[in-house]
C-alpha cells in the first residue's frame, strides 16, 4: 500500500471516528450547550461549502447567509403552506417537513446557478459585492413581502417537527442528525478533493491560466462550486428551521454572511477540516463575546447597551484582519506552512522557487 | 579595486524551500556578465535580491563597497543599479514617454509622494535632457512617444523597459531574460544595442539568460547557476570550451528559446 | 411634472454623493488594484464627524475638519489594506478592507449609538426655482463632485504624480523596481479617496441620515456606480452614481406603497444586470 493511500485511509478513519464522537456527544450535553453545539454543526456545513469556493475558485461569497436564509424560509413556507390564490397561510397546503428539507437545497442551488452564470466569469470583487447585494435584496424581500414570509412581525412560526421514518427528530436527535449530515458532507467533500475533479480544482487554484490551457473548463468548475456552496447553505438553513422554530429576517442579518467568511478565513481556505474548526471556534467565540458584552460592567468600565454587538463585530473584524495579513491561507494551512519552513532550515535543501499559489490541504 | 556589485554567500528562501543557496559573484565597472542556467534555477531571485525586491535570508550585497543587503528598491536605484524585469513589465495604460519619465521619477521617491514630486519638478531640466539622450539612443521610442505602452509590440516594449531603466542613469543594468518571447531578429538588435550602450556609455551589464548562446555572445564572463547554487564560473571562452556546459546549454548549436 | 423634476433634483444630489463614493473606489482600484469594501465607512465617518462638530463650530469649519479627519483615517487603513508585498493578494486586501469596515462600524456603534444621526442644513432656506426646491447645500455637493471628477481624471492622466499612482496598479513590481514606494502611494490614494467620500456625506446627511451600519448600503451603491465604469473610469463612475440616485428617487416617488422599500433593491438589480452585461465583455483573469 503506498504512503499516499495509507495516509488517506488514516484520514478517513479519523474522520469517521471524530464523526461518531460528534454524533454521540449531543446526548450527553444539557439543552443550553446543545443548542450552541447544533448551531456549530449547522454553520460548519455552510463553512465547508464556502471554504471550497474560496479555496479552489478564489471567489468570495458574501451571500452565504442569504442562501442559508433562503433555505430556511423555503422550508418554513413549504411546511406551513401557502394558498397560491389567496397568498395567505393555508396549513392544508403545507407539505411534509422531510420533503421540504429535501427540496430547499435544490431551490437554493437553482437560484445560485442563475446568478452565478454571469458573475463567476468576472473577477472576485464582482461576486463579493453582488452576493452582498443578494443578501440585502433578500432581506428587503423578506421584510416587504410579509404576507408570504410573516416579515418581522409576526414572523413565521413553524411548529411542525421533522419526521423521519415515523420518528420525530427533535432535541438531541436533531443535533445528532445535523452532525451526521455534516459528516456526510465532509466525506463527500473529501471524495471530491481526491477525485479527478479534485485534481482539476487544485489546478485551477494554483493557476487558472495554466489550468485553462490544459483544457480544464474553469468557468464551469467555479460555477459548480458556487452552486454547491449555495446548496449546502440551503440545506443547513432547512435544518435551522427546526432548531429555531420561528423565522424572522432579524435571524439572518448581513453580519451572518460576514461571519461565514471569517470562519473560512480563520479555518483555512480550501481546507475542509479547517472550515469545521473555524465554524466551531467562531461560533463559540461569538457566543462568549455576546455574553461578555451583556454583563453590566467589565474591568470596572460600565458597558453601554450595544456592547454585545460592538464586542462581537469589533473583535471579529480584528481577527479577520490579523489572520488574513499574517496567515493569508487561513490558520490551519498557515501553521502547516510555518512547520514546513522550520523543517526547511537545513543547509543544502534546494528547491524550485515557484509561487506557492493557492495550494490546499483537505 | 572595489567592485561595482559584490554578492557574497547570498541565500534567498521562498515558501518552504531555498531559491538561492550561498551564491557569490561580482561585477566590475563597465563589465558584461551573464548568469546562465535552467528555468527556475534561482537566477531571477538573485537579481531580485540585488534590486531590493526580495529580502535575503543570508549573505551580503554590496554596491561600490556599500552594504545594501536590506535596502529598499528605491535605495538601490539611487546607488546606480536598475533592472529591466522579466516580461518587460511596462506600465500598459501610460504612454511610452510617461513610462520613461517614471524611470527618473522613481529615483527621487523616498518615503512619500508629495516630496518626490517636488524633487522631480526641481530636476525638470536635467530630466528633459536625459529624456532627449534616451531618445537619441533609441530613436524608435521617440516615434512611439504618445502611444500607450500596452499597445506596442514585444520588442518595442523591451526597448521601453530598457529606456525606463536607463532614465535613472544607472552604472549597472540588470536584465532579466531579455530574449523571452521575442523574435531572434529583434533579440539581435537589442543585443547589439546593449553592447553599444556598454562600450560607449560604460554601463555595466548583468544579464540573466536562459539562452546561453546569447549570453556568451554578449558577455565576457558568466556564472552558471543550477538549483540555487553556483556551479561554475569563468570567461565566456573558458565556459564555451567546457564539455558539460556545452552538453547542457549549447546543445547542437540550435537556439533554444 | 414638477414632482418629476423635484425627484430628479433630489436624485442628482444623492447621486453625486454616490458618485463621490464610486470615484473613491475607482481611485483606489486604479492605483492599488484593491476593491475597497470600506468605502462606505468613509462616507459614514464624514457624516458622523460632521454631525458631532456642526453644533459647535461654523458649518464650513466642521465640514473641513470632518473631511481631513476621515482622510487621515483612510490613509492608515490604506497602509493596513496593502498588506505585505509578496504575501497579500488583491482578494486578501478586499477581505482586509471588509474587516476594516466592520471595525469602523463597531467603533461608530460604540461612539454614536444605534440610531440615525443628522443635522439641519447649513443654509436655512432652499431656492425655489419655478416650483422646484433646490437646497444650496446640495447644489454645492453637485458642484464639488463635478470639480473632483474632472480634477482627478486630469490629474491621473496628465501629472507625473498621477501617473505614478496609476503605475502602481499597472505593474506593482515594475513600480517598485523604479523606486516608487507602493505602500506610500496606497496611503495617499486611500486618504484622498476617503476625503472625497466623506465630503459626500458631510453635505448629504440632512437628506440621508447616517447610522453605524449605513456603510454597507453606501458601499454597495458606490460599487454599483464604480462598476458602471468597469472600476476604472472616473467619469462613468460619476454617471453611474447619478443614474442610481435618480433611479432610487423615482422608485420612492412613483412606486406603490409597499414597493417603496425596494429602492435599494432597484439599485441592486441594476447592479446585477450591469455585472451580467459586463461579464460578456470583460476578459476573465
Amino acid at each position: 500500500m503506498s504512503a499516499a493511500r495509507r495516509l488517506s485511509l488514516i484520514r478517513l478513519a479519523l474522520t469517521l471516528a471524530f464523526g461518531a464522537f460528534a454524533i454521540w456527544l449531543p446526548f450527553r450535553l444539557d439543552a443550553g450547550d446543545r443548542s450552541l453545539y447544533t448551531l456549530m454543526g449547522l454553520y460548519a456545513i455552510v463553512a465547508v461549502g464556502l471554504s471550497l469556493l474560496m479555496g479552489f475558485a478564489g471567489q468570495i461569497s458574501l451571500g452565504q447567509g442569504a442562501f442559508f436564509a433562503l433555505g430556511a424560509y423555503t422550508t418554513g413556507i413549504l411546511i406551513v403552506g401557502l394558498d397560491p390564490d389567496e397568498r395567505l397561510i393555508d396549513p392544508g397546503a403545507g407539505i411534509s417537513p422531510l420533503l421540504a428539507v429535501v427540496l430547499a437545497p435544490f431551490f437554493t442551488a437553482g437560484v445560485a446557478a442563475v446568478i452565478g452564470v454571469p458573475l463567476l466569469r468576472l473577477r472576485g470583487h464582482y461576486l463579493a459585492f453582488a452576493s452582498l447585494a443578494l443578501h440585502l435584496i433578500l432581506l428587503a424581500v423578506l421584510f416587504a413581502e410579509d404576507r408570504f414570509t410573516g416579515g418581522q412581525d409576526p414572523g413565521l412560526l413553524v411548529i411542525e417537527r421533522l419526521e423521519v421514518f415515523g420518528r420525530t427528530v427533535t432535541g438531541a436527535t436533531l443535533t445528532a442528525v445535523v452532525w451526521g449530515v455534516l459528516l456526510v458532507t465532509l466525506l463527500l467533500a473529501l471524495n471530491l478533493v481526491g477525485s479527478r475533479a479534485g485534481r482539476a480544482l487544485r489546478a485551477i487554484a494554483t493557476s487558472e491560466r495554466t489550468a485553462a490551457a490544459a483544457g480544464v473548463n474553469v468557468a464551469t468548475y467555479k460555477l459548480r462550486l458556487f452552486v454547491l456552496a449555495a446548496g449546502l447553505a440551503g440545506l443547513s438553513g432547512a435544518f435551522y428551521v427546526f432548531l429555531l422554530q420561528f423565522l424572522s429576517p432579524d435571524a439572518f442579518p448581513l453580519f451572518l454572511s460576514i461571519q461565514f467568511v471569517v470562519m473560512v478565513a480563520v479555518g483555512g481556505l480550501g481546507s475542509i477540516y479547517g472550515a469545521v474548526l473555524g465554524a466551531v471556534a467562531i461560533t463559540w467565540l461569538e457566543n462568549r463575546l455576546r455574553d461578555l458584552g451583556a454583563q453590566p460592567e467589565l474591568l470596572g468600565f460600565e458597558l453601554p447597551d450595544q456592547a454585545p454587538q460592538v464586542f462581537s463585530i469589533g473583535v471579529f473584524a480584528v481577527i479577520l484582519i490579523v489572520v488574513i495579513l499574517f496567515f493569508p491561507r487561513g490558520l490551519l494551512p498557515g501553521i502547516g506552512e510555518l512547520w514546513r519552513r522550520v523543517q526547511a532550515r537545513r543547509p543544502g535543501s534546494a528547491s524550485v522557487g515557484s509561487d506557492p499559489g493557492r495550494g490546499l490541504t483537505p | 579595486m572595489t567592485a561595482l556589485l559584490e554578492v557574497e554567500a547570498l541565500t534567498v528562501r521562498y515558501g518552504g524551500g531555498v531559491a538561492v543557496d550561498g551564491v557569490t559573484l561580482r561585477v566590475d565597472e563597465g563589465e558584461r556578465v551573464a548568469l546562465i542556467g535552467p528555468n527556475g534555477a534561482g537566477k531571477s531571485s538573485i537579481i531580485n535580491a540585488v534590486c531590493g525586491l526580495v529580502k535575503p535570508a543570508g549573505g551580503r550585497i554590496r554596491i561600490r563597497g556599500e552594504d545594501v543587503t536590506r535596502a529598499r528598491p528605491g535605495e538601490i536605484v539611487r546607488r546606480g543599479v536598475t533592472q529591466v524585469p522579466e516580461g518587460r513589465q511596462v506600465f500598459p495604460t501610460l504612454t511610452v514617454e510617461a513610462n520613461l519619465l517614471l524611470g527618473a521619477y522613481g529615483r527621487d521617491f523616498r518615503n512619500e509622494l508629495v516630496s518626490a514630486t517636488i524633487r522631480y519638478l526641481g530636476r525638470k531640466a536635467e530630466i528633459a535632457e536625459r529624456l532627449e539622450r534616451t531618445y537619441e539612443l533609441m530613436p524608435k521610442l521617440r516615434e512611439l512617444q504618445t502611444r500607450p505602452a500596452g499597445q506596442t509590440s514585444g520588442g518595442e516594449q523591451q526597448m521601453v523597459a530598457i529606456g525606463r531603466a536607463l532614465m535613472a542613469e544607472p552604472r549597472l543594468l540588470a536584465v532579466d531574460e531579455l530574449s523571452l518571447g521575442l523574435a531572434p531578429l529583434i533579440v539581435q538588435g537589442l543585443t547589439a544595442f546593449l553592447r553599444r550602450l556598454n562600450e560607449e556609455e560604460g554601463v555595466a551589464l548583468l544579464l540573466v539568460e536562459q539562452n546561453a548562446h546569447l549570453a556568451f555572445d554578449l558577455c565576457s564572463r558568466a556564472y552558471v547557476i543550477e538549483a540555487g547554487r553556483l556551479l561554475l564560473t569563468g570567461s565566456s571562452d573558458e565556459l564555451q570550451a567546457n564539455e558539460s556546459v556545452r552538453a547542457a546549454y549549447l546543445g547542437s548549436g540550435l537556439e533554444v528559446a | 411634472m414638477t414632482k418629476f423634476i423635484q425627484l430628479v433634483v433630489v436624485g442628482v444630489s444623492i447621486g453625486s454623493a454616490f458618485g463621490l463614493v464610486g470615484i473613491g473606489m475607482v481611485l483606489i482600484f486604479r492605483t492599488t488594484s484593491i476593491v475597497n469594501f470600506a468605502q462606505g465607512a468613509f462616507a459614514v465617518l464624514g457624516g458622523l464627524f460632521m454631525v458631532s462638530l456642526v453644533d459647535d463650530v461654523h458649518g464650513l469649519v466642521a465640514g473641513t475638519v470632518a473631511v481631513i479627519l476621515t482622510a487621515l483615517i483612510g490613509g492608515v487603513m490604506g497602509m493596513v489594506a496593502v498588506g505585505f508585498r509578496n504575501r497579500t493578494t488583491a482578494l486578501a486586501s478586499l477581505i482586509i478592507t471588509l474587516g476594516l469596515a466592520l471595525l469602523v462600524s463597531s467603533l461608530n456603534l460604540l461612539a454614536f449609538g444605534d440610531r440615525p444621526h443628522t443635522y439641519p442644513t447649513i443654509f436655512e432656506r432652499a431656492w425655489n426655482i419655478g416650483g422646484v426646491f433646490v437646497q444650496p447645500q446640495y447644489a454645492i455637493l453637485v458642484g464639488v463632485t463635478l470639480v473632483a471628477a474632472f480634477g482627478l481624471t486630469v490629474g491621473l492622466q496628465r501629472t507625473i504624480a498621477g501617473q505614478a499612482l496609476v503605475a502602481c496598479a499597472d505593474s506593482r513590481r515594475a513600480a517598485e523596481l523604479v523606486g516608487i514606494n507602493v505602500r506610500a502611494v496606497a496611503v495617499i490614494a486611500f486618504a484622498v479617496s476617503a476625503g472625497l467620500s466623506a465630503l459626500g456625506w458631510v453635505l448629504l446627511t440632512p437628506v440621508d441620515p447616517v447610522n453605524y451600519d449605513s456603510d454597507v448600503r453606501i458601499a454597495v451603491n458606490g460599487f454599483a456606480a464604480a462598476a458602471f465604469g468597469g472600476l476604472v473610469s472616473i467619469r462613468l463612475a460619476l454617471v453611474g452614481g447619478l443614474a442610481l440616485g435618480i433611479l432610487q428617487q423615482l422608485v420612492v416617488g412613483y412606486a406603490p406603497g409597499q414597493a417603496r422599500q425596494y429602492e435599494l433593491a432597484a439599485a441592486l438589480v441594476v447592479l446585477l444586470v450591469l455585472i451580467g452585461y459586463r461579464s460578456r465583455h470583460e476578459a476573465h483573469e
